[in-house]
């Protein structure tokens, strides 16, 4: 009972950002009903979608300092269950998608117990092998479809059908994603006021004064971590039922990984805010730079520049994201 | 039955004997002084006992219970606290934060966490800076919040290293009201490596003196500060001159 108080308690935030968080959530429930492009819904799909992984890494990444640039496997595990599940045995969404869950978390264990042996760029560099060593497998497992991955083909079934989550139209798809960005802005909100979200804190400050606060710092960041992984393969598994095309190569690469990582970190590791920030700053730019430059003058791949030029700005200037410099004007104001 | 029991506890590092058969014992109710010059393994036997190092050899009991071999978490969660002498923060908790972190060994419950780190803030006068960042305050401030943090355990034990120093004298007589009052009104047995002869020798009941590892002296601060190896080791010449009138 406490738990869920908790989850629905913002009242640590000043007004003003729960008037400009208002305004953002009346925005997205509304905006299907303005008029807008496809490719605008598209990239607002996108938008929610990556603000749920930002807010995933955001458990392990930022509130527990833990650089992760491993989590498109997991986003890949859930994919496939979903759509392994669905494509042999018609096993519905909202059934694969725990099981997808459960798997993802279960193979975080296995990653998780030895990488968290190592700490910063040994951990980090760690998950980025884990994370390729899964894709390259995926890439040659028949069962799976090797690289040619795997399609859910729409005319088998009858849409709009919501167990299966096979939809005509793109605004289904919004509201379904739009229902679990709000439940995970509760879930997270919940979470960095829990123990462990604490604890996690204080192992980002220094380990061994957490222990010695009886924090178990292992177990704690296996512990969160496996719910970053949960994070990431839920929305897979939608992401496999909204795209319906999936292959290795769009679930598993390494530059969803970073920027899964990017946007949490631009829009402020270890804040409530940061990665929906993050997400609604890049996703964007992504989908139209790609669309204006992408097509034109073999200027593909500038969005990769944009990116790593960011990664050096956020590291050098201002660690905790853009949230990070609020908080710091914030706290000039008040001493 | 003591406390803690420390039994031929020796720390190598390499070829280095940081701890050299170190044995004493401490009553609950006590407050024990450790000192010693600069490399004498003061930190490292704290070290050992909170079971952030491994040791060499030897045994910790504490309370009833062999708890050499333990990690760090069960050893606090046994109820031994302790403070670091170099607490580097990197800024993301405020004050209260911090302290209910330590609360949060004895409850699951953010509520309760609060309460308790609430009661602690005013126990040891911190209420007024209760929102500032820890990595921002002045060391006599951050040294008092890690007192809190570590009380929000609520240990039978706790060890603190160097709590005083780098303080002026007024801000060394605010941590020695600190111990005082941890000790005496909230019940909790000290142990604490002090360089500031002026609160060890006041606040300590009794004081162990280490050198090279090895424990040359033990006894009631009057009687250490008179020991010939003692001073010949660490408090030197002067010290006893200057305090001459008080040790007679």
């Amino acid at each position: 009972m406490e738990a869920v108080k908790s989850a629905l308690n913002f009242s640590d935030f000043p007004r003003l950002d729960l008037s400009i968080a208002g305004l953002v959530a009346a925005f997205l429930l509304l905006f299907p009903v303005f008029p807008h492009s496809s490719f605008a819904m598209a990239t607002m799909i996108q938008f929610l979608m990556f603000s749920l992984y930002g807010m995933g890494w955001n458990t392990i990444g930022g509130y527990g300092g833990q650089v992760d640039l491993g989590k498109a496997q997991y986003l890949g595990i859930g994919a496939y269950t979903t759509t392994v599940l669905l494509i042999r045995w018609d096993i519905p969404f909202w059934v694969s998608m725990p099981i997808g869950a459960c798997l993802a978390v279960l193979w975080s264990f296995i990653i998780g117990y030895p990488l968290f042996r190592l700490k910063g760029h040994y951990f980090a560099i760690a998950t980025i092998a884990t994370s390729l060593v899964l894709k390259d497998l995926f890439e040659v497992w028949e069962f799976v479809g090797a690289a040619r991955g795997l399609e859910i083909s729409p005319i088998k079934y009858i849409p709009p059908d919501f167990l299966r989550l096979i939809f005509k139209e793109d605004v289904y798809y919004y509201y379904v994603i739009l229902g679990f960005f709000f439940l995970g802005i509760l879930y997270i909100n919940w979470f960095r006021k829990s123990r462990l979200g604490f604890q996690l804190r204080c192992i980002k400050d220094n380990e061994h004064v957490a222990q010695s606060l009886g924090v178990n710092v292992h177990w704690a960041k296996i512990k969160t971590y496996a719910i970053a992984t949960a994070f990431v393969s839920i929305v897979g598994s939608f992401h496999a039922c909204y795209i319906k095309n999936i292959e290795p190569e769009d679930t598993m690469s390494l530059d969803i990984s970073i920027l899964i990582a990017l946007m949490a970190m631009l829009g402020g590791a270890g804040s409530l805010w940061g990665p929906i920030i993050g997400a609604g700053i890049l996703i964007p730019c992504k989908s139209y730079l790609k669309e204006w430059l992408g097509g034109t003058a073999g200027l593909a791949g500038i969005d990769l520049v944009l990116y790593a030029l960011v990664i050096m700005l956020v590291s050098a200037k201002e660690p905790r994201g853009i949230w990070g410099i609020v908080d710091r004007i914030r706290r000039r104001k008040r001493s | 039955m003591a406390l803690l029991e420390v039994k031929n506890l020796t720390k190598d590092f390499d070829a280095l004997r940081a701890n050299d058969h170190v044995t004493f014992s401490m009553e609950k109710g006590e407050l024990l002084g450790l000192i010693g010059p600069n490399g004498a393994g003061k930190t490292t036997l704290f070290n050992c006992i909170s079971g952030l190092h491994p040791v060499t050899s030897g045994e910790v009991i504490f309370d009833g219970e062999d708890i050499t071999s333990l990690k760090a978490f069960d050893v606090a969660r046994r109820g031994l606290a302790r403070t670091f002498q170099v607490y580097v923060a990197s800024g993301d908790l405020d004050v209260r934060e911090n302290v209910m972190v330590g609360c949060f060994m004895r409850t699951r419950s953010p509520s309760r966490a609060m309460a308790r780190a609430d009661e602690l803030l005013s126990d040891l006068n911190l209420k007024n800076i209760s929102d500032a960042l820890v990595s921002e305050l002045p060391a006599a401030a951050q040294k008092r919040v890690q007192m809190a943090t570590a009380l929000g355990s609520n240990p039978k034990l706790l060890l603190l290293d160097e709590v005083a120093g780098g303080l002026n004298p007024s801000e060394i007589e605010d941590v020695m009201a600190a111990i005082r009052h941890v000790h005496e009104n909230l019940g909790v047995t000290v142990m604490l490596i002090e360089h500031v002869m002026e609160l060890v020798m006041k606040v300590s009941h009794r004081v162990i003196v280490l050198d090279s590892g090895v424990k040359i002296a033990e006894g009631v601060p009057e009687a250490i500060a008179k020991d010939p190896k003692v001073i010949k080791a660490y408090l030197g010449e002067r010290y006893v001159r200057e305090h001459e009138q008080e040790l007679v």
